[in-house]
């Protein structure tokens, strides 16, 4: 069994193709630096050279076999390579040098790249997600919350990573890496390892907009309650402060604005319902749509306003309907409806 | 019969019209069938009512619709009757409760601090009095209630007292003083109102009481027109409507113009005698709509004399104050649907009669005997007007203490091109005497909202106990207390939908 | 009733509308006349003051109208037909004028427009 291999192993280090070590001696540099892609040579064989003083010690304990069959053989294999090109080749032309095989370990006969996805399209990227397929198996037996518990991260966008990594990764693609990375991310967040946070907080947006929490809403210190709603089409946006009852809508008084004594008191409802009419005064700046949606847009607002200034409000409020968003919207039309859902009338022939 | 379809290749068969057909009794039994055919069609023929008659070729579907039976219309109203269906003013409901114990406007009410917020009835021997002066418009209300009533608010007690003043005792300072107020406000802000209660106060101060129910029927072009003679820029007097202003006036103030004699001469008036008084002067215009516009320039003078003409001192007394109350003031700032001979439109102000009335909002002593001028403006069917619009802003810097070269003083905008005759009357006084006024009509305060609310419920129309609460809640849906918006709240309440009852205590 | 140009009105008409029944006379033109004597618009025939009426007759029967003018308009159409012009034919052939299309809604000119055309 040990003889056929060894007689291959020499054959193709006679024709300098291929250093079955070769792999086995660039793994530890990558381990050691990840990111650095040698391409040029003086560069590289620096590198390997500084970093050559401690492979030695750990590489022939991993595979010593193998070690030993490079390092012993050579001598045997030399000459016949030596010795060919002389006569054929003419003397301007020099021969390369002949291959030390005691430093072979430290300086393959190539440059060696970095990364064992060097030559695939996108190496940074398949880089990544070797590092995450690793984590991932490695912490696989840790305990997991649900997809809903899991602490919410900005991920990259597409465009995001791309700059990032700095090639063009296809979506599918981007979205498989996407999935290793919410897998890490629902370990449960007191058991999350130091190197899978990290690791994770790589692939964060600048800025992480979900880190900033909700400030809830209080009266400012001007007494002022402010809040918005929406109906329809319409904005509202108001401001409560305790006061008389007095109401200004766009700068108008409440009669100018709504002409309508049912649009009036929609507005107020929640001030009516709840009997505070008299007690606070608005300030209400209302936008887009129509009369209905102004109205019922002021309603909501002034519900949530209220709800600043007394919370306790809550219930009457909710039973009052004031408070529920009312979510419905114009539906589009269609192409081949007459209307979001009317059909042209039908014709036999 | 066979299907019009084939089955078996779902094309369609052309029909052959049945008339064509034999009748199905007499159809030969083939052995040999043709390529469609159906076991049907060779099935026992079906008995039929009449086999031998040939089926009537079948007729096209016609759209048999009934038609509409003529029902018997009654006769169109006659000619004018709508209108007047239209401007009918009903005062009075005798379905609604009495109020007890409200009193009417008089010359101790009107003034009475205490009173301000309660409803106060119009005395009843007025009401025909304003009723020829049309001081009632048709959709105010009137006609809920059992008599009218209007509330004492602040801007009405402080106007009991000016009239008060301007009348008068003796040597009081502010007698004979002119009062020119141009009246302004929202929407239902009670600025007709406002002018009904000082055209009452008026009668109740016998004063004499010129009005202008509507300004529109001047400029609408509904009345005839002639130039003046020699005239430049060519004014025009609209003999049919002074004719009107002076029935209006005599059929008000009867009690007083009968008692005031002729003191001055008009020798453009042939048929008067020194003897006659001045209602029989001003029942000369109406009389012939020709000569309306000299009687009404001599009653004018008359009504205006400080002191009686010469040689005719004999029954000379003196004059009462007047008040002059207009409604619609934007219309007489606007061009008229008239035209002049070359076929473009007459402004308001070429219109001798506007023209008159509104001269004397200028500076200076324009009613020599005291007197008050409300022009009110009007939000209902009303044309916009810039240049007014702007006049009106630059009264009310004034009165806020901005001075005219200042740089907050509102000017016109640039290109706007405002009617500079209409700037002009806003311009600011010269003397130091009765400069024109803007009084801006707001909401009713909570109390006086209160005390109109209950005078509702006293007259049976609401339903509700009017308490403190409830009377905030319609104030702040009024829009901060507009009357004309309470006196619909106030009739509406009764379908209203009511707020539940919720456990408010508990969310304290 | 009221004689206007020989024709008698009914007092309570509108004084514009029956300015307007004279051919010749449309809302133009009584408007103008109404405003060069100073007659309010929503003036009656029943209000006209007896010189007004003098007045209006006086100028409508100086203005070319009814007869007048239909004779007037009827010549030019002759004309254009006697010079064999495009319009004069088209106006022979009972078919619209002025270049109108002619597959539809061409019932005005089949009705008017004739060899003796009436007006």
């Amino acid at each position: 069994m040990a003889r056929p291999t060894y007689g291959i192993v020499q054959a193709m280090q006679s024709l300098r193709l291929y250093s079955p070590s070769s792999y086995r001696l660039a793994a530890p540099a990558l381990r050691r630096q990840a990111r650095g892609y040698a391409t040029e040579t003086g560069n590289t064989t620096g590198d390997v050279q500084s970093s050559s003083d401690l492979p030695p010690t750990d590489l022939p304990s991993t595979e010593p076999p193998a070690t030993e069959l490079s390092s012993t053989q050579p001598p045997s294999a030399a000459p016949p390579l030596a010795e060919a090109p002389p006569s054929e080749i003419p003397p301007a032309v020099k021969a390369a040098p002949e291959i030390n095989f005691d430093r072979f370990n430290a300086q393959p006969a190539r440059i060696v790249p970095a990364s064992p996805s060097y030559f695939s399209g996108s190496p940074r990227f398949i880089d990544n997600v070797l590092k995450l397929e690793s984590l991932q198996a490695k912490y696989a037996s840790l305990p997991t919350v649900g997809a809903g518990e899991a602490p919410r991260m900005a991920w990259f966008k597409l465009a995001q990573f791309r700059d990032y990594v700095g090639e063009p990764v296809p979506m599918k693609k981007y979205k498989s890496l996407l999935k290793i990375l919410q897998r890490l991310n629902r370990i449960q967040p007191e058991m999350v390892p130091g190197e899978v946070r990290s690791e994770l907080n790589n692939f964060l947006r600048p800025g992480n907009p979900y880190a900033a929490q909700n400030v809830p809403r209080t009266v400012d210190e001007n007494g002022r309650a402010r809040a918005k709603g929406k109906r329809k089409e319409s904005t509202a946006v108001v401001q409560l402060v305790e006061g008389e009852g007095e109401i200004m809508v766009n700068g108008k008084s409440l009669v100018e604005m709504f002409q309508r004594v049912h649009d009036r008191e929609s507005a107020l409802w929640a001030l009516r319902s709840t009997q505070r009419m008299d007690k606070y005064n608005a300030w209400i700046t209302v936008k887009g749509g129509g009369v209905t949606g102004q109205a019922e847009a002021i309603t909501l607002a002034i519900a949530r306003a209220l709800l600043l200034h007394e919370p306790g409000l809550k219930p009457v409020l909710r039973k009052a309907g004031v408070i529920t968003v009312d979510a419905r919207r114009v539906e589009r039309k269609k192409p081949g409806h007459v209307k979001a859902r009317k059909m042209p009338t039908w014709v036999k022939r | 019969m066979a299907s019009a379809w084939c089955w078996s290749c779902l094309s369609r068969l052309r029909p052959t019209p049945r008339a064509i057909l034999p009748p199905p009794a007499v159809t030969p039994r083939i052995t040999s069938a043709p390529f469609h055919s159906t076991a049907v069609q060779y099935a026992n023929p079906t008995k039929k009512k009449s086999s031998l008659v040939a089926t009537k070729y079948r007729q096209g579907q016609v759209l048999k619709r009934k038609k509409k039976a003529k029902t018997e219309r009654a006769r169109p109203p006659a000619v004018g009757e709508r209108k007047a269906l239209r401007k009918r003013i009903v005062l009075s409901n005798p379905n609604a409760l009495e109020v007890e114990g409200m009193k009417d406007l008089s010359p101790e009410t009107m003034v009475d601090s205490r009173l301000r917020g309660s409803v106060v009835g119009l005395p009843v021997p007025m009401l025909e009095r304003l009723r020829a002066v049309q001081a009632f418009k048709p959709k105010q209300g009137w006609s809920i209630f059992r008599r009218p009533g209007t509330v004492l608010r602040r801007d009405t007690i402080e106007m009991g007292r000016l009239f008060e003043k301007i009348s008068g005792d003796g040597d009081a300072p502010e007698k004979g003083k002119v009062i020119k107020k141009i009246i302004t406000g929202m929407k239902g802000s009670g600025k007709t109102v406002h002018l009904l209660q000082a055209m009452t106060m008026g009668f109740l101060k016998n004063w004499v009481v010129i009005t202008v129910p509507d300004a529109r029927d001047l400029v609408s072009g509904d009345t005839a027109y002639s130039p003046v003679e020699g005239s430049k820029p060519t004014q025009y007097v609209q003999p049919n409507a002074v004719s009107a202003l002076l029935t209006r006036t005599v059929e008000a103030n009867r009690q007083v113009l009968s008692t005031l004699k002729v003191s001055q001469k008009h020798p453009g008036l042939s048929g008067l005698k020194p003897t006659s008084t001045l209602e029989d002067l001003a029942k000369l215009g109406f009389q012939d709509a020709a000569i309306a516009w000299t009687v009404f320039q001599a009653l004018w003078t008359e009504l205006n004399a400080t002191a009686a003409a010469p040689g005719m001192e004999n029954n000379f007394e003196a004059r009462p104050p007047m008040l002059v109350a207009v409604d619609g003031l934007a219309h007489w700032m606007t061009e008229t649907a008239y035209r002049d001979a070359d076929f473009k439109p007459v402004h308001a102000h070429d219109l001798i009669f506007v023209q008159h009335f509104l001269s004397l909002l200028k500076s200076g002593q324009s009613l020599k005997n005291g007197g008050m001028l409300l022009y009110a403006t009007s939000t209902s069917n009303n044309p916009s007007n810039y240049s007014l619009e702007v006049g009106l802003n630059q009264l009310a810097a004034r009165q806020a203490g901005i001075a005219p070269t200042s740089e907050e003083y509102p000017q016109p905008e640039a290109y706007s091109n405002p009617n500079a005759r209409v700037l002009d009357l806003f311009k600011p006084a010269t003397g130091k005497e009765s400069a024109l006024e803007l009084q801006t009509l707001g909401g009713l305060a909570r109390d006086e909202t209160r005390g109109f609310l209950e005078y509702f419920a006293h007259s049976g129309l609401l339903r509700e106990s009017v308490n403190e609460e409830w009377v905030g809640e319609k104030w702040t849906l009024s829009g901060g207390g507009i009357i004309g918006e309470l006196e619909k709240l106030g009739r509406h309440v009764r379908t209203a939908a009511q707020p539940v009852a919720q456990p408010v205590a508990a969310a304290n | 009733m009221v004689f206007i140009l020989g024709v008698n009105f009914p007092e309570r008409n509108l004084l514009k509308k029956s300015l307007e029944t004279f051919f010749g006379v449309g809302n133009n033109t009584s408007s103008r006349l109404l405003a060069r004597f100073n007659i309010h618009p929503t003036c009656r025939v029943g209000e006209l003051a007896n010189k007004q009426v003098l007045d209006l007759t006086a100028v409508l029967s100086d203005m070319k109208i009814e007869n007048d003018l239909r004779r007037e308009v009827l010549n030019d159409i002759k004309r254009l037909k006697e010079t064999g012009t495009y319009r004069g034919r088209r106006h022979a052939l009972g078919l619209p004028v002025r270049g109108q299309r002619t597959r539809t809604q061409i019932k005005t000119p089949v009705r008017l427009n004739r060899m003796e055309r009436r007006l």
